[in-house]
């Protein structure tokens, strides 16, 4: 896909096509780049200016990646057999294990989760849970 | 497999509500219908900045500088994120973005014909904000479940920035809305000259047989009429609220058929400026674009040169 660029037009004038490039950009540090489209540009320092032109005229960035479009390597999307689910996989899923909070009930103790972790680490003022820590649960 | 099953497979994916993508196999039909379309908005886009860069060294405050400004430079991007997506429709047709560009500046492709008029005073930058943006937004978000993926993902952000662009129209009128009354009548009679338009923009009336193709295809879901409909359900209220008059005697709400009737605009007048490029200001700012293209024409192979000499 990549144009050479270069062609004549009426005998002398000389044509210029750009090269493709995918766009990435990363909006903090703690997020992966994300895909959010392409540009055209004659060279990989003029597509990161444009791509910032393009995407960010608003939106906050740490980072940007351009990727010429002929190194992306892509499944496919008329075969859906590339993403098969042939086996239930509940098991690999939190959902899975929605019993887990009937099953603690007997033991008069709720299912723990990772936003309850999460939360009780960052110090947010715990509602039920910080209730019951100091009450029946001990 | 022969084409009429790869056809029949391809309407299935269509019906299963998939999407379409540009490396995918499509009907020949799909192609051209989307290129077209997609041309036409890539390049509205761009000419849709002209009546507003005229502001850009009148507008009244700093602040109002700044915005249309912003709102320029949102076109242009709009213009070159579309323009991403005709390319690759346009790829296996042997056409590229400088085909593409050559078009506009040669009348070989329609741009809308709000763009064709002039804005000869700061209520019009106004309005085009208001009303022009707003008939804009009305039309893209329609196609925002368009089946043609790469065309959805773009309008999803090219509709998010409209948003600001329907805000900033918004805050221009009702600034002279409520303001002298020499602003009042600068403000109606920027109205007068757009709502004719306006009612253009949509299309025509009937389902034409390339729009009843776009349908099928998914390409579009709603009819231009269903869109103009929409347009004076949001908007004939909030003009009429601010004390301005819609110059049209005839328009009413049928409650009966749940419909506005209104006075078709001078389809042949409107045709005629979208199609030979014949309107008001068509010809100085297909100018304006052709300078620009030509005179850069130097950078952009200096450019792809310079990168040619060196090592990559």
């Amino acid at each position: 896909m990549r144009e050479k660029g270069v062609e004549k037009l009426e005998g002398c004038e000389i044509r210029t096509e750009y090269e493709v490039f995918e766009v990435f950009v990363q909006k903090t540090q703690a997020d992966p780049h994300i895909h959010v489209g392409s540009v055209v540009a004659p060279s990989p320092d003029m597509a990161l200016v444009t791509a910032r032109e393009n995407f960010l005229r608003r939106e906050q960035a740490v980072n940007i990646w351009i990727v010429p479009r002929d190194e992306v390597h892509a499944t496919p999307y008329d075969d859906p057999d590339w993403f098969a689910r042939e086996f239930d996989r509940k098991y690999r899923e939190v959902g899975g294990y929605s019993e887990n909070g009937r099953l603690w009930k007997r033991y008069r103790e709720r299912a723990m989760h990772l936003e309850d972790i999460v939360r009780d680490l960052n110090g947010t003022p715990a509602g039920n849970s910080g209730k019951r820590d100091g009450g029946k649960g001990s | 497999m022969n084409h009429d099953e790869r056809h029949d497979r391809f309407m299935e994916r269509l019906e299963r509500g998939e999407k379409i993508e540009a490396t995918d196999w499509m009907p020949d039909e799909y192609r051209r219908l989307l290129l077209k379309l997609i041309h036409m908005h890539a390049v509205s886009e761009i000419m849709g900045a002209f009546p507003e860069k005229e502001w850009v060294p009148k507008a009244p405050t700093l602040k109002r500088k700044l915005a249309i400004m912003a709102k320029v430079q949102d076109e242009m991007g709009h213009g070159q994120l579309l323009l991403r997506v005709a390319e690759d429709l346009a790829a296996p047709l042997g056409k590229t973005r400088e085909d593409l560009i050559d078009d506009l500046i040669e009348g070989r492709v329609k741009f809308h014909n709000v763009f064709h008029m002039g804005s000869p005073t700061w209520a019009d930058a106004g309005v085009i904000g208001w009303l022009v943006d707003g008939a804009a937004i009305i039309n893209q978000a329609a196609l925002l479940d368009t089946s043609y993926g790469p065309y959805a993902r773009v309008l999803k952000r090219i509709c998010a920035e409209e948003s600001f662009h329907m805000q900033h129209g918004e805050n221009i009128i009702l600034a002279l809305a409520g303001g002298t009354k020499e602003q009042k009548r600068m403000l109606q009679e920027a109205v007068n000259r757009w709502w004719e338009p306006l009612i253009f923009f949509f299309g025509p009336v009937e389902v034409t047989p390339a729009a009843q193709r776009m349908i099928d295809y998914k390409i579009r879901t709603k009819t231009n009429e269903e869109l103009r409909q929409q347009f004076f359900n949001k908007y004939i209220p909030r003009i009429r609220s601010l004390g301005l008059t819609i110059p049209d005697p005839d328009l009413r709400c049928d409650e009966k058929e749940g419909k506005w009737i209104f006075t078709e605009p001078d389809w042949k007048k409107f045709g005629e400026i979208v199609r030979f490029n014949r309107g008001p200001k068509s010809q100085e700012r297909i100018g304006l674009r052709r300078f620009a293209h030509e005179e850069q024409r130097w950078v952009r192979e200096a450019l792809v040169r310079s990168r040619e000499k060196q090592p990559v």
